[in-house]
């Protein structure tokens, strides 16, 4: 569905991304995971048209969409969920569910996103309840299935979410997970940044991970999940002991 | 079930492409960044693992060579922590020292996935019974062949020490259905069935694989009409990885590479540059998802060629034609790899400053490959007390299976004897 080759971006002259290739399948939940700064938003941001100077092929359904304009992209049926929400906070629920159409409601496609509406009140009962209050007086976890319901009012293909359990308490984070995983269980493919990785990689299908703007390993979650390298550094597990260094000892 | 991993075997060509780019990619960037042989050689070349964005720029590479795994021994070449590795894995190597190879524990499963598409491909499930006969040089492959026929869920007999009219006495009583070996081998155990005038008819065999050596058509076509089986073939360089990197389906037409878990290339071994399809050339290894012992266009010394029409048995993984031979010194005898200055290095250990001169003989008995060792009488081994001779010669040949894991026949000659054969010290005479 998504196939990039050989992504290169700068920022100024620093290099964010060094030769990434990476793929995702139609239903797939694929996660980048990483340390700050790895270029794993970055990634999302290129794809998005967010960043548009960068060099390599990112093709979406057999179509390039390199250097497309933000707009377009989300045309071609791809949504971003940028990280820390950023819903409208003095808009009510109901008015940025209905933002998120926007690019259909100039196509007046009124009563398909009526029932839309009603779908994503099906998936977040909670925003069903609060459609009228605003927005910013939602609590983090609401916030984030709003930005989350305000990507998918556009019908995305492909939905890009970024780091979608960050500053959330744990509970929230699982029950979080567990939307992401009903959404491809509904049809949406989905790539997914989190630092999260343990809960990231519990849900989807395959992971790669970036170091300093590259990949330096992929593999299905399972494999990533039970790799040492990945537990010292992601997993929490940095059992590692003074004398041992990186490489063979 | 005719295939173990159908969606990976059956890959669109395009994907397949894109999974061996992205594999490549990270298995640069890990071998550069982890193993100091890979970046120190990258650096003075002035090439970066960025440089590669396509399949086919692995040609801009440097080759890793038999010479350099053993310049690395022991972990030189290891691209994680020790801790990370489950099994460390040594084999003669053909150099002064030997190879060790690392495994971490998603090494070996991975191992055990490519073992279990050629042990599926050639006919194995999981109610066969299974006896493995192999000898001790390629006890890592009888390891690997264990493993990946346990993946299936086969029972299994492993490689034992039992004589050959034991093993066939075991086969006929065990029921065993498969017997995975090497294609001498199968040959000498049909000429001890018929020396013991016992007939194939009273075995339960349906399946005999084979690795090690090459497989021609002829013994494949007598093996099959005397065992009454289908014999297919896997080949794997028998001092790194696994015995059934490319193996043989039913179709019996060529060996399907295992290409999402590694690049092979086939080479000009005099220029390095790429072979055209159907041409002959030295077989040359990546390997795509290996994390302890990550090797970039290894040149096996392996002759082979590209095949270029796709099977009809529905696996688009491409495929390679059995081997045809090797590139320069190295003899593979009974499957083990073996270089002449290995045995030099025996002989000057036993006999001092220098190693008297030798020849080596090759010759096969029975259908086995046998090695003797031709070595000319001088002061530093030979004695006037046969005792002492013969003591000199029982601790070489234990020496020499010690290294090589082969048994090795010890001859004196007089110099003018081996003057006859005009050839160099360590000269190899290749009767087979």
């Amino acid at each position: 569905m998504l196939r990039i080759r050989n992504l290169h971006a700068y920022y100024g002259r620093i290099q964010a991304l060094d030769s990434v290739s990476l793929h995702v399948r139609a239903g797939e939940i694929v996660c980048l995971i990483g340390a700050n700064g790895a270029g794993k938003t970055t990634i999302l941001n290129t794809i998005s048209g967010l960043i548009r100077r960068a060099q390599g092929e990112i093709s979406f359904e057999d179509g390039r969409i390199n250097g497309l304009s933000p707009e377009k992209v989300v045309g071609a049926g791809i949504s971003q969920v940028p990280e820390g929400r950023q819903i409208f906070g003095p808009l009510t629920v109901l008015e940025n569910l209905q933002l998120g159409a926007y690019l259909r409601f100039k196509n007046k496609e009124k009563a398909a996103i009526e029932q839309d509406l009603e779908r994503i009140f099906q998936l977040f009962p909670r925003l069903k309840e609060r459609r009228t209050q605003i927005g910013g007086t939602l609590s983090g976890g609401e916030q984030q299935m709003l930005a989350i319901g305000r990507a998918l009012m556009a019908r995305p293909k492909l939905l890009l979410l970024d780091e979608p359990s960050m500053g959330l308490a744990p509970l929230v984070v699982r029950d979080i997970m567990n939307t992401i995983s009903a959404l491809r269980d509904s049809g949406v493919t989905i790539l997914m940044v989190e630092q999260n990785a343990r809960a990231s990689l519990t849900i989807s299908d395959r992971g790669y991970v970036l170091e300093t703007g590259r990949v330096v390993l992929q593999g299905s979650s399972e494999e990533l999940l039970n790799d040492s390298d990945v537990k010292r550094a992601y997993l929490g597990k940095d059992y590692k002991t003074f004398w041992e260094g990186r490489g063979p000892v | 079930m005719k295939f173990w991993n159908g969606e990976n075997e059956q890959m669109v060509k395009e994907d397949l492409e894109q999974v061996q780019l992205e594999r490549l990619q990270s298995t640069l960037n890990r071998a550069y960044k982890n193993v100091q042989f890979y970046g120190r050689q990258f650096d003075s070349l002035g090439i970066h693992p960025n440089a590669v964005s396509s399949v086919e720029d692995i040609t801009k590479l440097p080759f890793t060579t038999r010479k350099d795994l053993g310049d690395n021994y022991p972990y030189g070449l290891f691209a994680v922590p020790l801790r990370d590795i489950v099994r460390i894995s040594p084999s003669a190597g053909t150099a002064v020292k030997p190879v060790v190879v690392g495994y971490t524990k998603g090494d070996l499963k991975v191992r055990d996935t490519i073992t279990a598409r050629f042990l599926t491909a050639g006919g194995v499930i999981d109610t066969d019974i299974v006896q493995i006969c192999l000898n001790p040089g390629l006890s890592g492959w009888g390891r690997a062949l264990k493993e990946g026929a346990e993946h299936i869920g086969a029972s299994v007999m492993p490689m034992s020490h039992m004589s050959t009219s034991k093993q066939l006495m075991a086969m006929e009583d065990y029921r065993t259905s498969v017997l995975l070996t090497t294609p001498s081998y199968a040959m000498h155990m049909l000429g001890v069935m018929d020396a013991m005038n016992t007939d194939a008819k009273r075995l339960a065999l349906k399946a005999i694989l084979v690795v090690g050596e090459p497989l021609t058509q002829e013994t494949r076509g007598v093996l099959e009409a005397a065992f009454h089986v289908d014999v297919t073939a896997g080949y794997g360089p028998s001092d790194v990885m696994g015995p059934g990197i490319a193996f043989e389906c039913h179709e019996k037409n060529g060996l399907h590479i295992c290409e999402d878990h590694l690049l092979v290339e086939i080479v000009d071994p005099d220029s390095g540059d790429p072979c055209a399809s159907g041409q002959t050339g030295e077989v040359v290894l990546t390997t795509l998802t290996a994390r302890a012992f990550p090797l970039i266009r290894f040149r096996t010394g392996d002759l082979a060629s590209a095949v270029a029409e796709t099977c009809p048995c529905g696996r688009t993984l491409a495929r390679m034609t059995g081997i045809t031979g090797h590139t320069g010194e190295v003899l593979t005898i009974r499957g083990v790899k073996v270089h002449p200055a290995q045995i030099e290095r025996i002989l000057k250990g036993a006999s001092g400053a220098s190693s008297p001169r030798f020849l080596v003989h090759l010759y096969k008995e029975k259908h086995l490959d046998m090695i003797e060792i031709w070595l000319e009488i001088t002061d530093a081994i030979f004695s006037d007390e046969v005792k002492v001779v013969e003591k000199a010669l029982i601790r070489l040949r234990q020496q020499m299976f010690q290294m090589l894991g082969l048994e090795a026949a010890i001859k004196l000659m007089e110099a003018s004897t081996l003057d006859r054969y005009a050839a160099p010290s360590g000269g190899v005479i290749d009767d087979r």
